[in-house]
C-alpha cells in the first residue's frame, strides 16, 4: 500500500521524539458538547415549564473514566478506614448507646434520600438538552449509588459491630411505621423524583444539598464523634465530598434557565416553597436527632441552623445567584422562628409515638435538662415537666402500662398530621408557630400546620392526597400494627423501639403493648 | 452545662468520655441477628454484600409488587400522577426486586473496576504511542474508517447511553434502577473511548483531524448509518415503556447492530489493516457489552420471562416488541454494508462470503442468547439475505 503523507509525517515526528503519549480526560471532555444531534422527535419525558439551555457547561469536567478512578480512590481511604483502624478499635461498639440509636435514623433515612436522588438525577439527565450538562447529572446519578450504598454501609458496620443491632439490621422493613417516615419521604423521596423536572433539581440540588446537607451531613459528623462514633464521619465525609459537584449541577441548572425571562416568574415561588418543604421537616427532626438523641452536645441547634441554613444559605448562596434573578425565600423568617422550638416540640410527639419507632428513644437525663434550659429558656416549663410527669408514671417501664400517648388522650390534646409535609404536630401544646387549619376537600378533612403548606395544598390538592398514619391506621389495636409492620426483634416478640437506653432496662414487648389496648383513632374524625 | 463538650473533642480519644460511654454500653449484644437485611431472600446460597447494600432502598409502596412500604406517596406529580407507578410499563411481575446482577456489582466495586480499566488504557496508550505502533495501520482505515465511521459510532453510543435517562428513573425496583445507571455510564464510556482515540490519533499522526464534525456529519446525513441513526433516536425518544427501551436496545438493536459493527466489522477487520489500537478500545466495549448482557438476561429472562404469575404474558409481550424492533435493527445492518465499499478490499476477509459469515455469527449468538430464551421463531437466512441487499 502507499504511504500517506500523515503516516510519512507521524513517522518523522516518531524520529525525532519518541516520548509516549497518553490522553487525559480535559482532551475528552472538550469534545462531550458536540456529542448530540437535533432531531424532529427530539423531546424529554420529564418536561418542564422553564426552558433549558443547550450550551449549559458543567464546571467538574469528568469523563466516564475519571470519574471511577477519582471515586475509587476515595472509596479505598474510607473502606480502608472502616475494614481495618476501626474494626481493630472496636469503634462499632464504642458509640454511646443513645448515638447508635440515632444512626439508625439518620443513615436509613439519608439513604432514602440518596436512593431517591439517583432516579432525580435520572431525570434531569433526561430533561437536560446541553450534552455537558447531562454529563454533570450522569456523575451525580453515580455519586447518589455510590451515597446509597454507603449510607447502607454505615447500618450494615452497625449491625455488626453495634450493642444494639435490631434497627440497623432491618431498617428498611421496618421503618415505615412511625410518624418520622412519611414526612421524610416527602422531602427525600418524592419531593425530589415528582413534578416538573426543574422544581425537582430546586428541591433536590438547591435546597436539599445545597442547605442542608451542611447540618446534616457535616454537623452530624461533629456530634457522632463527640457521641464516641467515628464510623460516621468516616463515611459521611467521604460523602460530602461529592456534594459540592451536586450544588454546582443545581448553580448550573439555574445558569440553564437563566436567559429565559418567563423563567423570573416561577423560580422564586419554586424555591420558596421547595425551602418551606423541606426546612419543615429538616428543621425539627435533625434539632431533634442531635439534641435528643445524644449524651454528649456539641452546640444548640438554634446556632447551627442559624449559621448554615440562614447565614451561609439564605445569604450567601441565595446571594450569589441574585444575579439570575433569585431571591432568598420569603418562608426564611418563618423557618428561622421555628428553629428554636419545633424540634422540642417534635420531641414531645415522637416520644408519645415511641413504639412506632424503629429505633429506641431517650427522656433528657437531669443533667440534659439542664442544657436545654440553659440553652433554650423556658424549656423546662414547657417540656420538662411534662417529662417528669411521663417518667413519675413509669413510661419507661413495661409493667407500668403507661405509654405517653395516653397521656396526649387524657390531657385533650389532639396529634394531628399536616397533609402537605407529613409532620405531626399538636396545636394545644406546642410552642413552635403551628396552627391548626382545617379544609374540606372531596368528602375529606385535611389539617394544616401553617400558611406555606396550606397555600401549596389549596393550589394543587391533588398532589398531596396521601393518608397519614392515624387515617391509615384508624381503628386497629397498636400491637397488631408493629408486628404487621415487622416492628420486632428476632426473637419475634421484643419491640425494637424501646423508651429508654437504660442498660439494664427492660425491654418491651407485644403482650406489654397489647395490654395497654391503644386503639389508633383519627383526631379529624372528632371536628 | 457539663454535658457540652468542647468542638472537637472525640468520644472515641477522650479517656472520660470512653469511660461514660463504656459504663453505658450493655455487656451482650440485645439481638442475636447481625446481618443486615437477613430477611432479604438471596439468590443465591447466602446472602451477598451487594444484596445487602441494594436490596429494599427502594421504599416502594407494597402496591408495586415487591415493595415493603404501607401507604402511598406522599407527593405526586402535578396532576396527581405518583412517583412510580405500575403503569410505566407493559409488562408485570409479582416482585420488581428480584432482579440481581449477576456480577453483585454495588458502586465501590464497579467503580474500581473502570478506574483500573482506566489506569490500564493510559500505561497501553504510552507504550503503544513510544513505539510506534501507528505507524503500521493503513491510511485508508486509518482516515476515513477510524475518522468518519468510528467517530461516527461514537454517535451510536452517546444515544444509546441517554435512552437509559428516563428508564434509570422510571423503572419499579432498586437493583434494577442501579443495573440501569451502570449500563448508561457503560454506554458513554464506549462514546467517550472512541473520542479519546480519535485524540490519540490525532496526537500522534499530524492531519489527523480531532473534531467530531466529520463524523457527525456522517452520522446525522450519512447513508452507512441512517438506518442506526432513526433506530437509535426512536430508542432514546420515541419509546416510554422503560422495559421496551431496555429491550429495544440490549436485547435486540445492541446485540445485532452493535455487535456486527464492535465486534464483526471494526474488532475484526483492525488486524487485516494493520490497527492494533482499535482492538483495544472494542475490547473494553466488548468486556461492557458481556456484563450488560448478564445483567439484561437477569431481567428479562430470569425474573419477568420466568415469572410465576406473568411469565407467559411477558414473554409473549417481549416477542411482540422483537416484531417491532428487528426489522428496524435489519434495516439499520442493512445500511451499515455500505461501509464495504470504502476499504480495500481483502479476498475472504471484506468479501461477501466473509461478511455473510460474521452475520450468521451475530445472528447464531443472538439465536442462542436472547430469540431461543422468549422462543422466538425468525428466518436467518431471509434476514441475513435481505441484510446483504445493502452489500454492493
Amino acid at each position: 500500500m502507499a504511504i500517506s503523507a500523515a503516516t510519512k509525517a507521524a513517522t518523522d515526528a516518531l524520529a525525532v521524539n519518541r516520548a509516549p503519549t497518553s490522553v487525559n480526560a480535559q482532551e475528552v471532555h472538550r469534545w462531550l458538547q458536540s456529542f448530540t444531534w437535533d432531531f424532529d422527535k427530539n423531546r424529554t419525558k420529564y418536561p418542564t415549564k422553564y426552558k433549558m439551555a443547550n450550551e449549559t457547561k458543567e464546571q467538574f469536567k469528568l469523563i466516564a473514566k475519571e470519574y471511577a478512578r477519582m471515586e475509587s480512590v476515595k472509596d479505598e481511604r474510607q473502606f480502608g478506614s472502616l475494614q481495618d483502624v476501626l474494626t481493630r478499635l472496636d469503634a462499632g461498639n464504642r458509640v454511646h448507646p443513645k448515638w447508635g440509636e440515632t444512626m439508625k435514623v439518620a443513615s436509613n433515612f439519608l439513604e432514602v434520600g440518596e436512593y431517591n436522588a439517583i432516579a432525580a438525577t435520572g431525570m434531569l439527565w433526561d430533561s437536560a438538552s446541553a450534552p455537558e450538562q447531562k454529563n454533570g447529572y450522569l456523575a451525580q446519578v453515580l455519586d447518589e449509588i455510590r451515597h446509597t450504598n454507603q449510607c447502607g454501609y454505615v447500618n450494615y458496620y452497625f449491625s455488626k459491630h453495634f450493642h444494639d443491632p435490631a434497627g440497623h439490621n432491618d431498617a428498611r422493613r421496618t421503618r415505615t411505621i412511625g410518624p418520622l417516615w412519611k414526612g421524610m419521604k416527602r422531602v427525600f423521596s418524592d419531593g425530589f423524583i415528582s413534578g416538573d423536572a426543574v422544581e425537582c433539581s430546586v428541591n433536590l440540588q438547591l435546597v436539599g444539598e445545597a442547605c442542608f446537607t451542611n447540618p446534616l451531613i457535616v454537623a452530624i459528623t461533629e456530634w457522632a464523634a463527640a457521641n464516641g462514633d467515628e464510623i460516621t464521619p468516616t463515611v459521611f465525609l467521604s460523602i460530602e465530598t461529592d456534594e459540592l459537584r451536586h450544588m454546582a449541577n443545581g448553580y448550573q441548572t439555574v445558569v440553564s434557565i437563566a436567559n429565559d425571562a418567563a423563567a423570573s416568574k416561577y423560580l422564586n415561588t419554586d424555591l420558596n416553597n421547595a425551602f418551606w418543604t423541606q426546612q419543615k421537616y429538616f428543621t425539627p427532626v435533625l434539632g431533634m436527632l442531635f439534641e435528643y438523641g445524644s449524651k454528649f452536645k456539641v452546640e444548640p441547634w438554634v446556632k447551627t441552623w442559624n449559621r448554615w441554613v440562614y447565614e451561609d444559605w439564605g445569604g450567601i448562596w441565595i446571594g450569589r445567584l441574585g444575579k439570575y434573578g433569585v431571591e432568598s425565600p420569603r418562608s426564611l423568617r418563618d423557618a428561622k422562628k421555628d428553629a428554636y422550638w419545633a424540634h422540642h416540640d417534635l420531641f414531645l410527639l415522637a416520644y408519645a409515638l415511641w413504639p412506632t419507632g424503629f429505633f429506641r428513644l431517650t427522656l433528657p437525663t437531669a443533667e440534659e435538662a439542664d442544657w436545654f434550659e440553659a440553652n433554650y429558656p423556658g424549656w423546662y416549663d414547657q417540656y420538662g415537666k411534662i417529662y417528669d410527669e411521663w417518667r413519675a408514671r413509669g413510661c419507661e417501664d413495661p409493667n407500668s402500662g403507661f405509654i405517653p400517648l395516653m397521656w396526649f388522650i387524657e390531657n385533650n390534646h389532639p396529634i394531628y398530621i399536616d397533609r402537605v409535609s407529613q409532620v405531626p404536630f399538636c396545636p394545644s401544646l406546642c410552642k413552635g408557630a403551628s396552627t391548626l387549619r382545617v379544609h374540606e376537600y372531596n368528602g375529606k378533612k385535611h389539617s394544616f400546620s401553617d400558611e406555606w403548606g396550606e397555600r401549596m395544598w389549596l393550589s394543587e390538592p391533588e398532589r398531596y392526597e396521601c393518608q397519614n398514619m392515624f387515617e391509615q391506621y384508624a381503628g386497629r389495636e397498636l400491637s397488631e400494627v408493629i408486628a404487621e409492620q415487622h416492628g420486632v426483634r428476632s426473637d419475634g416478640k421484643t419491640l425494637i423501639a424501646q423508651p429508654h437506653t437504660n442498660k439494664n432496662g427492660k425491654l418491651w414487648t407485644l403482650d406489654d403493648i397489647k395490654k395497654l389496648n391503644c386503639v389508633f383513632k383519627d383526631p379529624l374524625d372528632a371536628l | 452545662m457539663s454535658v457540652q463538650v468542647q468542638q472537637g473533642k472525640r468520644g472515641l480519644t477522650d479517656p472520660e468520655m470512653v469511660k461514660e460511654i463504656l459504663e453505658a454500653i450493655p455487656d451482650q449484644p440485645l439481638d442475636t441477628q447481625r446481618k443486615m437485611n437477613y430477611f432479604v431472600k438471596p439468590r443465591g446460597r447466602r446472602l451477598t454484600e451487594y444484596e445487602v447494600l441494594t436490596c429494599y432502598a427502594q421504599p416502594t409502596p407494597d402496591w408495586i409488587p415487591g415493595g415493603l412500604d404501607w401507604g402511598d406517596w406522599t407527593q405526586k406529580f402535578h396532576g396527581g400522577r405518583p412517583s412510580w407507578g405500575n403503569e410505566t410499563t407493559e409488562l408485570h411481575s409479582t416482585d420488581w426486586h428480584k432482579h440481581r446482577d449477576p456480577a453483585k456489582r454495588w458502586h465501590a466495586p464497579y467503580v474500581k473496576d473502570k478506574a483500573e480499566e482506566w489506569r490500564y488504557t493510559d500505561r497501553f496508550l504510552l507504550a503503544y504511542s513510544s513505539e510506534g505502533q501507528v505507524r503500521s495501520i493503513d491510511p485508508i482505515w486509518r482516515d476515513e474508517v477510524l475518522n468518519d465511521y468510528l467517530g461516527a459510532f461514537c454517535f451510536n453510543e452517546y444515544g444509546l447511553f441517554n435512552a437509559h435517562s428516563s428508564a434509570s428513573r422510571d423503572c419499579l425496583g432498586d437493583t434494577l434502577r442501579m443495573s440501569i445507571a451502570m449500563i448508561g455510564f457503560d454506554k458513554v464510556d464506549n462514546a467517550q473511548m472512541i473520542q479519546l482515540e480519535r485524540t490519540f490519533l490525532a496526537k500522534l499522526v499530524p492531519g489527523f483531524p480531532e473534531s467530531t464534525d466529520e463524523p457527525k456529519r456522517e452520522w446525522t446525513q450519512g447513508a452507512i448509518y441512517k438506518g442506526a441513526r432513526e433506530t437509535v433516536q426512536d430508542i432514546w425518544q420515541a419509546t416510554y415503556d422503560w422495559n421496551e427501551i431496555l429491550w429495544s436496545c440490549h436485547m435486540v438493536y445492541d446485540p445485532l447492530f452493535g455487535q456486527f459493527v464492535r465486534r464483526e466489522f471494526f474488532q475484526r477487520l483492525s488486524s487485516y489493516y494493520g490497527d492494533t489500537l482499535t482492538p483495544f478500545f472494542i475490547n473494553q466495549m466488548q468486556l461492557y457489552f458481556s456484563q450488560t448482557k448478564g445483567i439484561t438476561s437477569d431481567m428479562f429472562f430470569e425474573c419477568l420471562g420466568d415469572d410465576a404469575e406473568f411469565g407467559d404474558y411477558n414473554r409473549r409481550m417481549m416477542r411482540a416488541w422483537t416484531d417491532k424492533w428487528l426489522p428496524r435493527t435489519v434495516q439499520a445492518l442493512q445500511d451499515f454494508m455500505g461501509i464495504f465499499t470504502k476499504i480495500p478490499t481483502i479476498p475472504g476477509v471484506t468479501s461477501k462470503d466473509a461478511v455473510e459469515a460474521a452475520l450468521e455469527r451475530v445472528f447464531d449468538d443472538w439465536k442462542l442468547d436472547y430469540a431461543d430464551k422468549v422462543s422466538y421463531k425468525f428466518d436467518k437466512a431471509a434476514i441475513i439475505k435481505t441484510i446483504l441487499q445493502g452489500l454492493k
